[in-house]
This record gives C-alpha cells, structure tokens and sequence, in this order.
C-alpha cells in the first residue's frame, strides 16, 4: 500500500516539473502585461508537433527539438503580442480575454487542418525506460523532462534577477506607467516576455511528446491546470507557479488513486481552483513577479 | 427625534498603520447645505464613504433618520434615502445621458416610463435636458459631475453626499453648478458636501465641518469657521507662523 | 428611420425563416446553393441557427447585459439536456414539463453559482475562470455518474411522431420549435433589456458602485441574470436532446460550445437584444457551409498514413496539398469562427451589429 503512495507522490512530481514551467509562462503573461491567456495552453501543440516532425521527418531526438524550436517558439509569442495583443491592451478587460480564446481556437484547428485530430505519438527507444526507486518505478523520460523543465524555470528567474531586460520586465510587471518613465520601452518589454511565455509552453509541449500523447486539442486542459497553478501560487508569482506545479501535479496524482476513478482525478484539482479563487485569492506565496 | 438627518459619532478607519480618519462626529440638519472641507488628504473622502456604506467603520455609530446604517449595503442606505456622488465621477459611459438618469430614478419606480419622466424632470432642474441623448462616456467634466448629480437626485434622496462636484471646474461652470445645488436645496433635499475649495462652501453652506489629518478640528457656520485659527493654520500651513512638520 | 428599416430587414428574415421548410427542396433552392445545401440539411442548418441564435441570446443576459462573462454555459444546457431526458427515460415524464424541470434545476444552480461567486467578489476573468472550472466540474462527474449513463451518455427511447413526447421523424417540427425558441429568447431579452432589471444590469455592468449607491443591490440583481441565463440555456439543452435523441458529456458540456455560445453574442453584438442572434445567423452558416463543402476531409487519407507512406517526397508532398485542399483533418469552421472572433475583437470591439449601425448612419450624414 505504501508503494502505492510512493508511486503517486513520484510521478506527481514527475510530472510537477513539466506543469511548472507551462505554468511560469502564464504566469509571466499575467504579471508583466496583465493579460489572462487562455490560449496559453494551446501553444503546447506547437511545441509538440515541432518535436513530432522533426522525428518523423528528419530523426532529430525531442530533446533536441525542444532546444532547435526556440527561435520559432519565441518569434509566435512575439508576433501574436506584436499584432494581437498588444492592439488591445487598452481595451475593456472582455475583449482582452476574448482575444486570446480567438487564438486557442485558431491555433487548435490549425493544427486539426493541417495534421487532422488523429492521435499522434513520436516513438523513441527510450519511451518506456524506468528505474526502481524503493519499489516505486520511476520514468527516465519523465524525469529528464521534470529537470529540464525545473532547471529552465530556475534559469528564467536568475534571468528576470540579474540582467538589464530581466530588471525592465520586472519593472513593466510593477509599475507600467513607471518604467514607461523611465525610458524602457514598454510594448518591446512585452513583446520579449510574450515571446519567453510562448517558449517555456511549447519547450514544455517538446519535452512531454516521448510519453504523452498529441493531440490538436490537449492544450486546453493544460491552460486550465495552468490557471490553477497560477491561482495557487499567486498570481504573477514565478516562484509560486514553480511550487504550484509540483503541488497540482502531487494532488492530480494522489486524486488518481484516491478519487473513485482516475478520470475524476480533475475534479479534485478544479475545486481545489474554485477554493483558492474564493477565499485566497492572492494565492500561497503573494502575486509579485520575482 | 432628533431633527438631525445625519448623526454620525466617534467613526474612526485604519489601514495598516496610518489613521485616515479619527474618532470623527458630524450631524447634519435637515434642509441644511453642510459642507465637509479640509487640505488635500484629511480623510474628507474616507469619511464620506464610511457614511454612505461603502466603507466599513471601525469604530463608532452612524444615524440616518435615527435608524443606524453601520454595516448596511450602500443600495439599501439609497433606498432609505440617502445617496451619493463619487469624486471621480463614474457616469455609465456607455449608456445615455438619460438612461443614466433614469437608472437613478427606478430608486422608487420599477416602471420604465415613469423612470423616463422623473428622469427628464432632473434633467430640466440641472439645466442638462438637451443633451438627453448624448452617451455619457462622451461628455466633458463639468457635463459628467452634472449628470452625477443628476443621477443622485433621481433617486429622490432626504439627504445627497456630494463628492466634490466642484473640483476641476472652470469658474463659468462652478458657479453654474453651484446654481444648481441652490435647486438642489430649494426641492427640500439636504446636502452634505466635500470639497477643498473654501471659498466657494463659504458662500453655501449653513454649517461647516472642518477635518485635518483625520480629526475634526472646527465646526460652525462659515463665518465662525473662517475665524478659526486652527482652521487657519490647516489651510495656510506654514504662512501662518508654524513649521510645516507634518505637511504630505 | 433607422429603427424601422431594422424592423422591416428583420421582418423579411424572418418570414423567410418562417417559409424555408416550404421551398427548402424546390428546384430553385437547389440551383442556388451550393451542392448539398438543400432540403434537410438546410433546415439542419436552420435549426442550428436558431439553436445557437437562443442559447448566445440566453448568455447575453448574464455575459452582455450584466457584463458577466461565464465562459461555462455548457453546463447549464448539459442540465437542461439531462434533466429532461432522465425524467422521460425514468418516469415518462414528458419533455415539454422536463424542459421546465431542467429550467428550475438550472435556475438553482446558477443561482449558487452566482452567490457564491459573487460574494467572494468574483470578476471578470475570475468569474470566467470559475464557470470554466464548475463546468469541468460536471463534464467529469457526467463521465463518471451510472446515472447519467457514462461516457456513453443517454439515448432518448424512439417513440413515433408525437407532440407529447417531443419526437418527430421529419425535421419541420424541430425546425418550427427552434424557431419559436429563437423568438422567444428575442422577446424576453428585449422585456427584460426595456425594464427596470435590464436597466439596473447594464448599470451594473458599467459600474457596480455607481449602481450601489443609486439603490441597485448589485449581488442580488447578478444573481437573479445568473439564474435566468442559466435556466433559459436548459430550455435550449433540453430542445437539443429532443432533436438528436442522443446526448454525452462529450458533446453537451465541452469548453468549445461554452466558446461558440459566446461566440456568436460577442461577434453579433453582445449587450444588445437583437447582437447574439445575428451573430448566430452570420457566423452558422459561414460555419456550416465550411463543413458541408469540405465533407470530404473525413474520408480522405490518413494523415499519418499519408505522411509514413514509402513514396517520393516530392509526390507526398503534392498528395499533402490535395488533402489540404479537400478541407486537410477538418476544423476549419472552427478555424474561421476564431479569426471573425480575432478581428471583431480588434476592429469593431462592440460587434457586428453595432457596427451595422454607425456605418448607416454615417451612411446617411455623408
């Protein structure tokens, strides 16, 4: 029974890791320019089908993939803020939050158009390895995916600390008209931190295609996840999403054993959500950036 | 019972560690034009909105007609006839000007015609009839504090709180407005009014309430006021002999 | 002047609607649509219309006049659907009291819904967050019920044609039904939107606190658009399980027809009486054409299949653009609904509708 519970704690933070920089890009959105994606998830198809082509079609390994697609990854965020998003950042709070479904929708049938709802799945020889840890088994493609992912938010905050663009970020996320004032170039600061969302998403998208199956429309139930990472950690708080992906993914893993059925494992994390929104709406660690 | 409208006693408000408003008292006469005045930052308008409800009070009672309203919902003091305007004026930009009216007189109507006429009597009262149909996000100041007003009075208060209607109007339109305040009075409606522009409450108000740094520091008629010399001091700060130590 | 060119372009649509069923197939209609666009397939088209005309009409009271926007009525019109659909399965009950039945479940529900979440203070993209998440919430428990029936949902057991039970052969009294539903969603909105309720809703969407301090309880006054909003979508939810006979989780309570409800009320014109319904008529068709034109994509090669296969790239690459140009995997309705919404967004922010307006009456100054 106990291995059991070993089980469930290990691979909810197997998976933690992956929600936690899916998250760090919402989170990102939400505390420099104020804008509640809810196509974020979306952008994990992009990702995924990136490391999806690039082994059917050229044989490069996800991992490379996810590191090759950045370029890409970064220049979408920058050119849906550069023409969409930025257009409407002065608009009611409705229409910035209609914008961004417009996006999930086109983005989701974009991919239904051109690579149909057909499941997908990119085949490496390592897909299925494990190891034994105290009886539980452990994923090695899991795991590679948790580091990578925990080692890119980490480098993500050193970056937001320690160089100039980092610091303009943080200063858009606190004082807009502030750092308007004093020379950063506000809408090119978004522009940058929408393309740095993007890439955490889809890298994220990249890592999870050597055991997760793809799919035009798997992006929504990670946006919501992401929404609820967000809330529990504070919104606009990087370290929070960073805590908040382990504990969501801990939860869903334990509600897969504990919930009469593993499907209802959701159901736990989304009144989980509903409670946080209701009655701690600053979430666990506070809203501020860094 | 009393005849004071308003009686309000010891109301203090907090936020964190500074005292915004201490241990303040006011009463209002009815058919009065009262004016609460006091520098920049005395507390005027968190103590305007603890006295309409949208602010709790931490300490102290509030009287409206002898009924006590601490804790009540802002709606609910409207409906016992006591409404008020925002120093930021917040019209409902993308309605008309009379719809914005009109949805202060459904106060005491729940028929849309009725609404439509009472809201048209108003609208002749401040003077504002012919713009009726203009949306009320594009009006100019002085056209959105008119409809504020207009808006209050629809309700068909006993007692308006006005949030410095008088602020950042030009001196054509202040008096105009002040003209309009006069009627306000004239159709029995009681006023307590915020604003920091002395010389104009001096010449409007029967009695005046004089907050700094959340106390009441004065209160009387104008005249009395004016003598005050703490009153003086508040206002002149340093001009008036003493260092300006606590000033900001 | 305006106004009764309106009501006299709205009055020619609708007897048009009115007449369709009597011409649908004549030869005429034939030669002008498009193949395939003809007989019952354009009364299934008609009938989507009108559906989704009523349930984005249903929205507009909660999201357009109030200003709330639930991105979750999905599950008010899956409560509806089932409600119903159980009390005729399990008691016989017939659906024209079961639709009133699911109505008042869902009234219940929204309700709830409402004072909890707008008495934690509840606005905006947290609200939407919230209704996203409750509707989950019932997809999952929908999933998971025996007596919802599972992921395999409920079939309605096949009577023959009866007006008592709800259940016809033949398309024309569904087409009727739906219509009547449009219409009613057209004049509660329009009684509403002209009383005192309405008035006080758009205050309060405009400002809660300017509404508060003229006497609008602004909790109460939500509550009540929640409640009616949601009971008026179970109508539409009920309907739907009377026209397809079949209905689950899957395809009653998904995110998707939460997003294409709002759709057509924003894209049309949300906060006007008339805004959802001429979103549904533009947007509908355009979709449904879409489908019915690229009806090939569901037959064509497989995608992977097409991509695996042991032919020359250069050939693969041309039989990848054939597929793509018989509609690719699908979706491209969707696709579209998603760049109108885009556009409207950054163009004409209040919709469709009121863009109609100002460009007649700009029109009419020049």
């Amino acid at each position: 029974m106990l291995t059991v519970y070993l089980q469930a704690l290990i691979s909810g933070l197997l998976i933690g890791g992956v929600f936690s920089l899916i998250a760090v890009g919402l989170t990102l959105t939400f505390g420099v320019m104020k804008i509640k994606n809810f196509a974020h998830g979306d952008f994990l198809i992009v990702g995924m089908y990136f490391a999806f082509f690039c082994h059917l079609l050229l044989g490069i390994d996800p991992y490379l993939s996810a590191l090759l697609g950045i370029p890409l990854f970064f220049g979408l965020g920058w050119i849906i803020q550069n023409y969409l998003i930025n257009p409407v950042l002065s608009a009611p709070e409705t229409i910035k939050i209609l914008i961004t479904v417009g996006i999930s929708l086109c983005l989701q049938n974009i991919a239904v158009f051109l690579f149909s709802p057909d499941f997908q799945r990119v085949q490496v020889e390592y897909g299925t390895a494990t190891f034994d840890l105290f009886g539980a088994s452990v994923s090695i493609t899991r795991l590679i995916a948790t580091s990578i992912a925990v080692f890119i938010v980490v480098a993500l905050y050193i970056f937001l600390m320690k160089t100039s663009i980092g610091r303009a970020i943080r200063a858009c996320a606190e004082e807009r008209d502030g750092a308007l004032a004093v020379g950063v170039n506000v809408d090119r600061i978004y522009l940058i931190a929408l393309g740095i969302a993007t890439s955490c998403v889809c890298i994220a998208g990249a890592l999870m295609t050597p055991f997760y199956t793809i799919s035009p429309t798997v992006g929504v139930s990670f946006t919501l996840t992401a929404f609820v990472v967000v809330v529990l950690g504070g919104l606009g708080n990087l370290k929070g999403a960073l805590v908040g992906g382990f504990i969501i993914g801990v939860v869903e893993s334990f509600g897969e054993i504990l919930m009469p059925e593993a499907a209802l494992k959701q159901v736990a994390t989304f009144a989980i959500f509903i409670l946080i929104l209701l009655f701690r709406p600053n979430g666990l660690f506070g809203t501020k950036l860094a | 019972m009393s005849d004071f409208i308003l009686e309000a006693t010891n109301i203090s408000k907090r936020f964190g560690g500074l005292v915004a408003v201490k241990e303040a008292s006011i009463s209002v006469k009815r058919g009065d034009i009262v004016g609460l005045i006091g520098p920049n930052g005395a507390g005027k308008t968190t103590f305007f909105n603890m006295l309409s409800g949208f602010m709790p009070a931490d300490t102290g009672e509030i009287f409206f007609k002898g009924k006590k309203i601490n804790g009540m919902r802002p709606s609910n003091i409207c409906k016992l006839g006591m409404t008020r305007t925002f120093q930021i004026v917040k019209p409902f930009p993308e309605l008309t000007v009379l719809e914005n009216v009109m949805i202060g007189a459904f106060n005491t109507t729940s028929s849309t015609t009725d609404a439509k006429k009472i809201a048209m009597e108003v609208l002749n009262l401040v003077g504002y009839a012919s713009y009726a149909d203009m949306s009320a996000g594009s009006l100019t100041v002085a056209g959105r504090k008119r409809v504020e007003v207009a808006k209050a009075l629809a309700t068909k208060p006993e007692l308006m709180l006005l949030d410095e209607v008088l602020a950042g109007l030009t001196p054509t339109e202040m008096w105009s407005m002040i003209d309009v305040l006069g009627k306000v009075r004239d159709q029995g409606v009681t006023v307590l009014i915020v604003e920091h522009v002395m010389a104009v409450i001096m010449n409007l108000c029967d009695q005046v309430f004089v907050l700094n740094y959340g106390e009441k520091i004065a209160e009387g008629t104008p005249a009395e006021v004016s003598e005050n010399p703490k009153v003086l001091e508040a206002y002149l700060g340093d001009d008036y002999g003493k260092p300006a130590s606590g000033a900001n | 002047m305006g106004r009764s060119v309106g009501f006299a372009i709205y009055g020619v649509i609708g007897l048009i609607c009115i007449g369709l069923p009597f011409f649908a197939e004549s030869d005429v209609v034939v030669a002008v649509m498009p193949p395939g666009l003809s007989g019952s397939t354009l009364l299934h088209i008609g009938i989507l219309i009108f559906l989704f005309g009523y349930l984005a009409t249903s929205w507009n009271v909660l999201g357009g006049f109030c200003g709330q926007l639930s991105l979750g009525h999905a599950a008010f019109f899956a409560i509806g659907a089932y409600t119903s659909s159980l009390l005729y399965i399990h008691f016989g009950l017939t659906p024209w009291v079961g639709m009133l039945a699911g109505a008042a479940v869902a009234a219940v529900v929204g309700y709830g819904l409402g004072y909890v979440s707008f008495k934690y203070g509840l606005k905006g993209p947290f609200f939407a967050l919230v209704t996203i998440a409750f509707a989950e919430i019932l997809r999952l428990l929908m999933l998971y019920w025996d007596f919802t029936g599972g992921p395999l949902g409920l079939l309605i057991p096949l009577t023959e044609d009866s007006w008592s039970d709800m259940q016809f052969m033949a398309k024309e009294p569904y087409y009727y039904m739906a219509f009547g539903l449009m219409i009613f969603g057209i004049l509660a909105t329009a009684k509403i939107g002209s009383s005192r309720f309405g008035y006080y809703l758009r205050a309060i969407r405009e400002s809660e606190e300017a509404a508060e301090a003229l006497g609008i309880h602004s909790m109460r006054n939500k509550m009540h658009a929640a409640a009616i909003s949601a009971a008026m979508t179970a109508l539409g939810g009920t309907f739907y399980a009377q026209y397809t006979q079949y209905i689950v989780p899957d395809d009653v309570v998904k995110i998707a027809l939460s997003i294409e409800i709002i759709l057509f009320a924003v894209i049309g014109g949300s906060g006007l009486v008339m805004g959802p319904v001429v979103g549904a008529f533009i947007l509908v068709p355009i979709g449904e054409m879409t489908r019915v034109i690229f009806s090939t994509a569901a037959t064509g090669v497989s995608f992977v299949a097409l991509v695996n296969s042991d032919i020359p790239a250069v050939e693969k690459f041309a039989k990848y653009l054939d597929y793509l140009a018989s509609g690719g995997g699908g979706g491209l309705a969707l696709l579209l609904y998603g760049a109108i919404l885009i556009f409207v967004c950054l163009v004409m922010p209040r919709g469709v509708l009121p863009a109609l307006k100002s460009l007649q009456s700009w029109g009419k100054k020049s």
